[in-house]
Order: structure tokens, then sequence, then C-alpha cells
């Protein structure tokens, strides 16, 4: 039993990082006033890099980088879209999701003549903590950085100027302008810096979990990150609960049929799909559940036209 | 008659008749027309440059690849006409609720469930009509249940529609790989018996499938519901402006739940017709299914959210997929070349903005 609770804990730590991180991003940019749907498609376009990168020269390190860079650019892109071009926002992400998924695999049968996944690649080392005899927690150095961005993202938004200053963007970008703030150039910042901690959260998923790249490995995990953002009511702090709530969840749809299976002695072939659900249905349930007290910023997704 | 008198007589028949109406609505709105024509092409040239330039740095050659993709895919037409059909629909499944302010991302799911129950209901009945209406019906349901939790609860569509399309996808693939498979074929489910099967018909152009005839009338059905009804005002009206609306007296609430339940519908209706005028049957691992839903959101967007439209958007990248194809097959370039295409199409597509500045860049230099 004690076995049970440390291994979903060790499997809870691997699955909450992306959200963390990609949750993170998303207050950020989402407190400036731009919606990011495109989430998902960082998530592939990163996670797709770093394992081509790794892939070439063996460290996941400079994979990790080049991820957080792909996301990077992504930001420039929806930006640049978003703010200055005052594009729609939802569309441009969708838009941008279909480019990814279509980049990347066509990049990888090109690469690797392979349709559903990549060869495997280098992973950064865990740390394991040892409890009791025989079973460990481990966790991924990027879980530990992730809760430490949440943190210091926590602190910039909410007790400094700057924080304030692209706060006042998101709620009311008339009286930011007022009050001096370029509201373009604070959106496009943000936009750029959500995206980037999302890149890196894609990386994760490559060289800190899966270790490879696979057709659907984000799954739909970057609206569960969008999700976290409504469930932590635009507050990193509480983007760290929400991102082990649904990881939780994540984590519980791999270890319940294995789990299973050890105990009865039997293999599922069709049921294994029936656990994959898990996350989804938990994911509606629990934002069907809270949705009804939160309050979003006030300017959220309109693009700010200057007079 | 003097040359007068027949022109004046010429000019008085078109100020009366329809086509007089129609001159004088192009004249007024001319710039509109323009600037989506320009939109439709600019994005659609932007989508083919990059995707050439990528091409090119992967040791392609673009033009033998674009020619390929053009020759093939637009060469049979009744192929190309059959293969539009759920494009059709899953498009109109966007693009309804959108002009009532919501984005359904749901449209995946919803031709899921279609296509299912439509399949068990003429597997058991062997009634192509109450296949169809089941698939409608199941389609709508879940719209209507996507709305209800964005009016009701306040959840945000994009975020209950994708996690509802994830559940519905590995339901599917549970219920066809545990319980209705074909056990002769067991990487497929249960077959459309042969006698609900939608059959064809020969036209001058080639044989043309009655589920593309279906879907047509589908589609001019709701251009009819949209623009000619009291609901379709409703929906347009609180789409532009929920503000507007709420003075006017309706209730914007309402339009949110109509607009979903007709797209739903819809996208249901598409995945009915899709198996039982088309596969019939759908293989374990959901391959006949995946992304004709996804597809649908880049034509909405092209078909300018217009049922019309989307009829020929769809015509046209139903021609690219199937052009992707035989270039895999020709030149061995990745067919997802054209999900790439259709992602740079609709990123292009968001931003009017900047060809409304195009085109008042054009004209200031023309005045100059």
């Amino acid at each position: 039993m004690i076995e049970d609770i440390i291994n979903m804990l060790s499997n809870t730590f691997t699955t909450m990082t992306p959200l963390i991180l990609a949750g993170v991003g998303e207050i950020i940019t989402e407190r400036s006033g731009v919606v990011n749907i495109g989430l998902e498609g960082i998530f592939i376009l990163s996670s797709f890099t770093t394992a081509v990168a790794t892939f070439y020269t063996g460290n996941p390190y400079f994979g990790l980088l080049l991820g957080a860079f792909v996301g990077f650019l992504s930001g420039v892109l929806h930006g640049a879209v978003s703010v200055y071009l005052r594009g729609d926002q939802i569309i441009a992400g969708i838009g941008y999701n279909s480019l990814a998924y279509g980049l990347s695999l066509m990049i990888m049968i090109t690469l690797w003549q392979s349709y559903g996944q990549s060869p495997r690649v280098e992973k950064i080392p865990s740390l394991s903590i040892k409890v009791t005899q025989g079973s460990a927690i481990i966790i991924s150095p990027v879980t530990i950085l992730a809760i430490f961005i949440a943190i210091g993202v926590w602190w910039w938004l909410f007790k400094t100027s700057s924080g304030l200053k692209l706060r006042a963007c998101g709620e009311d970008p008339r009286a930011a302008e007022a009050m001096g703030v370029n509201v373009f150039r604070t959106r496009f910042y943000a936009t750029v810096l959500g995206a980037t901690l999302t890149g890196i959260g894609g990386a994760y998923l490559v060289v800190g979990w899966i270790g490879r790249f696979t057709k659907f490995i984000s799954a739909g995990r970057g609206f569960i990150a969008l999700a976290n953002v409504a469930f932590s009511n635009w507050n990193p702090l509480m983007a760290i609960v929400g991102g082990f709530v649904f990881g939780f969840f994540d984590a519980l749809s791999i270890y319940l049929p294995i789990k299973l299976q050890s105990e009865y002695q039997e293999m599922f072939t069709a049921e294994s799909s029936l656990f994959c659900t898990i996350p989804y249905m938990a994911t509606l349930v629990i934002v069907a559940i809270i949705m009804k007290k939160i309050k979003m910023p006030r300017a959220l997704g309109k693009p700010y036209i200057k007079e | 008659m003097s040359p007068k008198e027949v022109k004046y007589k010429i000019a008085s028949f078109i100020r009366k008749s329809r086509i007089g109406f129609i001159v004088e609505k192009i004249r007024i709105k001319y710039v509109d027309y323009l600037t989506s024509a320009l939109e439709i092409i600019l994005s659609a040239t932007v989508g083919f440059l990059i995707v050439a330039v990528l091409l090119y740095f992967m040791g392609y050659d673009p033009y033998e690849v674009f020619s390929i993709l053009f020759r093939y895919g637009y060469g049979n037409t009744s192929y190309l006409l059959s293969k539009s059909v759920p494009y059709v629909m899953s498009a109109m499944a966007f693009s309804i609720p959108l002009l009532a302010g919501v984005f359904n991302i749901g449209g995946e799911s919803q031709l899921y469930v279609g296509a299912f129950t439509s399949l068990l209901v003429t597997y058991y009945t062997a009634n192509p009509v109450l296949g169809l209406l089941a698939g409608l019906l199941a389609g709508g349901g879940l719209g209507l249940f996507i709305s209800i939790l964005r009016v009701y609860r306040n959840i945000n569509e994009v975020i209950a529609a994708i996690m509802i399309n994830w559940t519905m996808y590995f339901l599917l693939v549970y219920l066809i790989t545990g319980t209705y498979y074909d056990p002769r074929m067991p990487h497929q489910s249960i077959q459309v018996p042969k006698s609900a099967w939608l059959g064809e018909f020969i036209s001058p152009w080639g044989r043309i499938k009655v589920s593309f005839i279906l879907a047509i009338i589908g589609a001019c059905v709701i251009y009819y519901i949209l623009y000619y009804t009291n609901i379709g005002y409703l929906l347009r009206v609180s789409g532009l402006s929920p503000l507007s609306a709420r003075y006017a007296g309706y209730n914007p609430r309402k339009a949110i739940l109509y607009s979903m339940l007709l797209g739903g519908a819809m996208a249901g209706l598409g995945g009915a017709l899709f198996i039982i005028g088309d596969v019939h049957s759908i293989d374990t691992t959901m391959s006949t299914l995946y992304g004709l839903g996804f597809t649908g959101i880049g034509i909405g967007l092209l078909g300018r959210n217009h049922p019309i439209g989307i009829i020929f958007a769809a015509i046209f990248f139903s021609g690219l997929l199937i052009g992707g194809q035989w270039v895999e097959l020709k030149t061995g370039a990745p067919p997802q070349l054209t999900d790439t295409i259709i992602g740079i199409i609709v990123i292009a597509l968001a931003i009017p903005y900047a060809y409304r500045m195009l085109i008042s860049m054009v004209r200031r230099w023309r005045i100059k």
C-alpha cells in the first residue's frame, strides 16, 4: 500500500511538470490579455525539436535549450499575429496547432522514415529520494525547476511594479496606456515568455519523461494545461496545485491498468483504452465544479486598438 | 425604337429585376468582396510558398510535388466530390457556432458519435434513413451538451470540446476493439449491411454519390436557416454583438445553445453520411475518422463561414488531401505537407486587419 502511494507520487511528479510549466506560462500570457490556444502545438513542435537535437548531439540539456528556443519562436509568431496584427487569437492558435502537427510529422517522416515515433534518445538523469527499503521517489530536476519558476513568477506578478503593469494590460489596457505602459510591447513580451516556458514543458516530455517523440505525445495535454490556468484562477502558486491534481489523474490512467493487471494476472487489450479517458473526464468534471467562481482578466482575448 | 429608348428600357429592366439588385449589392459592397477574395488568395499563396521552401530544404523538388498534387488531387471528379462530404459537414459544425460567437472545436467528437451511432442503427435495422437521423441526433446532442456546459457552468467551450474529443476517441476505440469488431476482420468494426448503402448515379461528370447530394442539400438548408429565418438572424446578431442582441430583446445564451445544436447535428450527419455512403465501417485505430473534424475548421474559415462558400472550400481542401497521398506515392514526400499548408492558411486567415491595411496602402498609392 505504502509502495503504491510512493509510486503514484513519483509518477505524479513526472506528469505534473509540463502542466505546471505551460500553465504558468499561459498565466503570464493571459494576465497580459492575450489567449494562446496553441499550447498543444508548442508542446508537439518543441518536443519534436528536442528529440531531433538530442538524437544528433546526444546531449539532453542542449535539446532542452533548443526546445525552449522553439517555444520562444512560436511566441514571437503568436505575439506578432495577435498583438501587432490584431488577429483573432483563438483562430491563430488553432492554426498553429495544425501547423505544428503537420510540420513535425513531415520532418519526422523525412528524417527517420517512421510514421509513429522517433528512435530513443538520451534523457536527463533523475534524482531519487529513498523513502523506505526498495522504494524511492524519482523526481526530475526539471520538475524542481518548474516549481521554482512558478513561485518566482508569482512573486514577479504580484509583488513587483513590472508585474502590476503587466496585469494592468490584461485588466484595462487603456488605463495601462495612460499610466505610461506600452501595452503592445508588454503583451508581446508576455506572449513570448509564456510560449518559452511552454517550450520547456514540451522539451521535458521527451528528455525528462518518455525518452522519444511519438505522434500522440501531447494528446490534449496542452488543453489540460489551459484548464489548469482556469483552475488556478490565474495564480501561479495555485497552478502548482492544479498541475498536481490534473497530473495525478494522468498518472492514474497509466498506473491503474498496470496495477490491476498484476493483481488479477490477466492482460487487458480493449479495456486499456478505457483507462486513457480518465485524465480527460477528470479534467472536465473538475473544471465543471470550480468554474463558476473564477474571475478572468477583463480584457482577455480582445486585441488592443490604440486611438 | 430609337437607341436611346432601348438603352432606357435595358436600364429600367436591370433596375427592377433581381439582377439589378445583385449588381447594386456588388457595387455597394465591392470593397468587402475584394478584401475577402484577397484574404483567401493571399493566405493560400503564403501557405503554398512556405511549404515550397520547406520541401526545397528537405530535398524534394517543390515544382514536381505541387504539379503532382494538383494533377492527381483534382483529376478524379467523382472521388473528389465523395471525399469532400464529411468536410462540408464538419466545416459547418465549426462555422455555425462561430457566427454566434462560439468556437466549436468539438466537430471531431460530434462526427465520431454521429458515425458510430449511425453504424449501429443501420447494422441492426438496415435502414439508411434511420441511420442518418440517429447520427444527426447524436451529434446534435453532443454539441448541445458542450453549449450547456458553456452557458450554465461557464466552462470555456474550447477546453470542454477538446476533453470530450479525446474521451470519445478512446471510448470508441474501446467499443470497436472490445465489442463491435467484425469477427472476420478483427481490425475493423462491424459493417453497414449492403442493402443500406447509399448508392451513386451517373452524371455527365462521372459517378456522383448520393451522400454528396445530401451534403449539398444540408448546406442549402443551413443557408436558408441562417439567412432567411428568425433563428438565423438571432444567431448572427448575437455573434456580431451580444449587447445589441440583448437590447433588441434576443437572448444571446439561446443563440449559443441553438448554434451548437445545429453545428453538432451537422457534424453528426457528416459522420453518418461518411459511414453509410462511403466507407461502411471504422477501423480499430480510428484512422478513418481521425482529423476530419479538425480539418473542417480550416475549411469553415476559408469558406468565409458561409454554407455555399464552404462547399467550394471543402472541394478545394479534399483535392489537396487526395493529392497529398499521391505525392507520397510518386515522390516519397510526406503527405502531412497538406496539414502544414492548412495550418499556415488558417493562421493567415486569422489576421484580416493585415489585408485591410494592405488595401488601404494600395489605395493611398493609387491616389498619389
